[in-house]
């Protein structure tokens, strides 16, 4: 049974991970990671700390578990960056910031890294309103330049067709045919799809309260710093550490929000899309890196999340994920795996490592730790 | 003009517009700034609005609107509700409300509760929302702060048949230190009122050292009205102008609840991830009729309901709930 620890400050509980029913344990491992909880209480989302945080904890765990690979994500940047109004010189203070605490991973563990900008933010520019139309459009609350439109009619397809925010509409066979998709595997693709123009995000249902200064870029390539080898796509990054496993410990590292322009290492630029398609930072992106494919059509954006989520959803713990993928970076290798990160759910949902620890954060509300431990 | 729609009476004009920001007056009538602008219309589970006794297991779409008429120093809402609304309009949804309650139909929503900040400030509009909910038999519940005129109550009343209102103090002194306003008198004037009528629950935002120390005051209160009004205790999350403050100890607020639990029939802590206190038990018995999973923050879920025809399976007594339980899917639309 795979177990999530719940820290949520002095007070911790374990549950069943699919479930969600409270269990005992006195599993070691358990017991080991709710003392890495304890000693580390997130900081919160948008605060500089987060990222000494990630550090911090990452090493107290290789040092309790010595795994082989450590999969990293720093999110601070793109959270500041999407919610707050930030000068120039703020944000090189918060790249900065950031950097500092890889280099400190990585002379502290003496692992490899492989690290990843996954990808800048701009400016907001606008909405585009496709709140009125006779069907349903759908647009979740971290995507921001994709949406989905459900049973549309023929005037909200005008409609949509001119607007000038809107870069590309196509149709869920489009979408098929671009991931290599069959019909039963796109059950979930909206009707039409529509990709906003730079800068624009969506008035819709499933859009967040909380509105952006900024948004992703349309990220088609993003920076990769390794010493590894070559990749030129995201999808290439798995192999190329799968490659370097056996004899070396390495830390694949993410970080969120930066991306070609502010990116202080030596990079390759390394292909982020699929076609006209491109990876906004996220779990499509995640799953891309840590799968090693395209990953589109189990969550594709602008589906109707909300329809799987009864009483019977696996994986309370987990937000709309519906189970944790086995064919992870590393997984078929026999070797011990961790992921540590800033971001809420994607940590353990898109890794699938041994021992995951991630915050337990809900729209910047800050609610503490999660651990999550794989059988 | 002065204003009637909640307890501060503001002094109205065409360039005055009160506390929450949403009302002036023209020509001897107090009108609504932006008229049917919503900040919001999303999905959500009812249990983590919360309503833990009101249609069990449905879908709900959350609406909200700008503006409050309260200045609570831990807002958790504070980028909606303590903003400028004139700033907030450009994201905003525009719904006549027929569009609304529509919207709510084609995302197979069950109900439809007003969130986000407070009702009040937006009464003429959900008025004309509620004529056509009630038309298309579709259910209104709100979360409200309660600090309304008596005229106001009344309205409030007849559109929402189940509303959750904040208690979130007793004296005078916490009202005006951590709410800005001078007495909590009227809230609880409007709770013995609400509760004659609509399926009422109560919550209270627990800031540690604070107003920890009135709980039981509280539960004296309510339980002088009816001890099966549910009771959320929230642990309050150091946010907005008091994010310097320490997270609230579960083990003390726990401790404290022990009185509460006596003098109340079903009292919940929660507000964070994996609480133990977020289970119906029967009052009667002690059976778990309802198990539910706390995520914190407005994810509260029901895991299992067992609680046929609204009654303890194990011993007959009734469970306070108001209407049934609901499938989650029950009104999808393909």
């Amino acid at each position: 049974m795979s177990i999530a620890v719940i820290d949520a400050r002095e007070w911790q509980r374990t549950f069943d991970l699919k479930t969600g029913a409270s269990v005992a344990t006195n599993d070691p491992t358990v017991g080991m990671v709710k003392e890495i909880l304890a000693r580390h209480p997130f900081p919160g989302d948008v605060e500089i700390a987060a990222n000494n945080w990630v550090t911090d904890t990452t090493l107290d765990l290789i040092e309790k578990y010595d795994p082989q690979l450590a999969c990293v994500t720093y999110s601070m940047p793109y959270f500041i960056f999407r919610f707050n109004e930030i000068t120039a010189e703020e944000k090189a203070t918060v790249i900065a910031s950031v950097f500092r605490e890889i280099h400190r991973l990585v002379q502290s563990s003496g692992f490899t890294p492989v690290i990843i900008g996954s990808g800048s933010l701009v400016p907001l520019k606008g909405y585009i309103d496709l709140s009125r139309l006779d069907g349903l459009a759908v647009a979740s609350n971290w995507s921001t330049s994709y949406a989905g439109i459900h049973n549309p009619s023929t005037r909200d397809l005008e409609y949509i067709d001119n607007l000038p925010q809107v870069e590309k509409t196509v149709t869920k066979e489009d979408l098929l045919k671009l991931f290599a998709g069959s019909k039963e595997e796109g059950f979930r693709l909206p009707d039409y799809f529509v990709m906003a123009k730079e800068g624009y995000t969506y008035k819709a249902v499933g859009t967040t309260l909380r509105k952006p200064v900024r948004i992703p870029g349309h990220n088609y390539f993003i920076p990769v710093a390794t010493d590894l080898g070559e990749v030129d796509s995201i999808t290439q990054i798995r192999g190329l550490v799968e490659k370097n496993l056996p004899q070396k410990k390495i830390a694949v590292i993410i970080i969120e929000g930066v991306g070609l322009e502010d990116f202080p290492l030596p990079y390759k630029r390394c292909v982020n899309s699929v076609g006209w398609y491109f990876y906004e930072t996220g779990e499509l992106q995640f799953f891309a890196i840590n799968m090693g494919k395209h990953n589109f059509l189990s969550y594709p954006q602008g589906y109707r999340y909300h329809e799987d989520d009864d009483e019977k959803q696996p994986y309370p713990f987990s937000g709309y994920f519906r189970d944790i993928p086995n064919d992870t970076i590393g997984a078929q290798m026999g070797l011990k795996r961790i992921a540590v990160g800033s971001r809420s759910m994607l940590t353990h949902a898109t890794t699938g490592a041994d021992i995951c620890i991630e915050c337990f954060a809900r729209n910047l509300s800050n609610q503490g730790l999660m651990a999550v431990i794989i059988k | 003009m002065q204003c009637n729609y909640c307890e501060w009476r503001c002094e109205l004009n065409k360039e005055k517009y009160g506390v929450c920001q949403m009302y002036y007056a023209e020509n001897g009538i107090i009108k609504e700034r932006f008229p049917n602008r919503w900040s919001t219309c999303n999905i959500s589970k009812i249990e983590s609005l919360p309503f833990y006794h009101a249609w069990p297991g449905s879908r709900s779409m959350v609406i909200g609107t700008a503006g409050c008429n309260f200045s609570c120093r831990y807002c958790s809402n504070s980028f909606i509700a303590r903003e400028d609304p004139q700033k907030q309009q450009a994201g905003m949804f525009e719904f006549t409300p027929e569009e609304l309650v529509n919207m709510a139909r084609k995302q197979g929503c069950h109900n439809i509760v007003f969130n986000v900040n407070e009702p009040t400030v937006s009464l003429p509009s959900l008025i004309e929302v509620s004529k056509y909910a009630q038309k298309m038999g579709i259910p209104m519940g709100c979360l409200t702060n309660a600090y309304m005129t008596e005229d106001s109550v009344e309205i409030i009343a007849s559109i929402f048949s189940f509303i959750n209102v904040s208690l979130k103090g007793m004296s005078p002194k916490f009202y005006r230190n951590y709410i800005g306003i001078k007495s909590g008198d009227p809230i609880l004037r409007n709770i013995r009122r609400l509760a004659t009528t609509n399926h009422i629950e109560v919550t209270v935002p627990v800031i540690q050292t604070v107003n920890d120390n009135e709980l039981d005051e509280m539960a004296d209160f309510l339980a002088a009205i009816d001890r099966d009004i549910p009771f959320h205790v929230f642990r309050l999350l150091p946010e907005y102008q008091m994010k310097q403050y320490e997270y609230p100890s579960i083990t003390v607020i726990n401790d404290t609840l022990k009185k509460v639990r006596e003098k109340l029939n079903y009292v919940y802590f929660h507000n964070f991830v994996g609480s133990d206190w977020v289970n119906t038990i029967c009052p009667h018995c002690g059976t778990e009729v309802i198990t539910r999973l706390s995520l914190g923050c407005g994810g509260d879920r029901l895991l299992e309901f067992s609680c046929l025809n609204n009654k303890c399976q194990e011993c007959g007594q009734e469970i306070r709930i108001h209407g049934e339980k609901i499938n989650w899917r029950s009104l999808e639309v393909s």
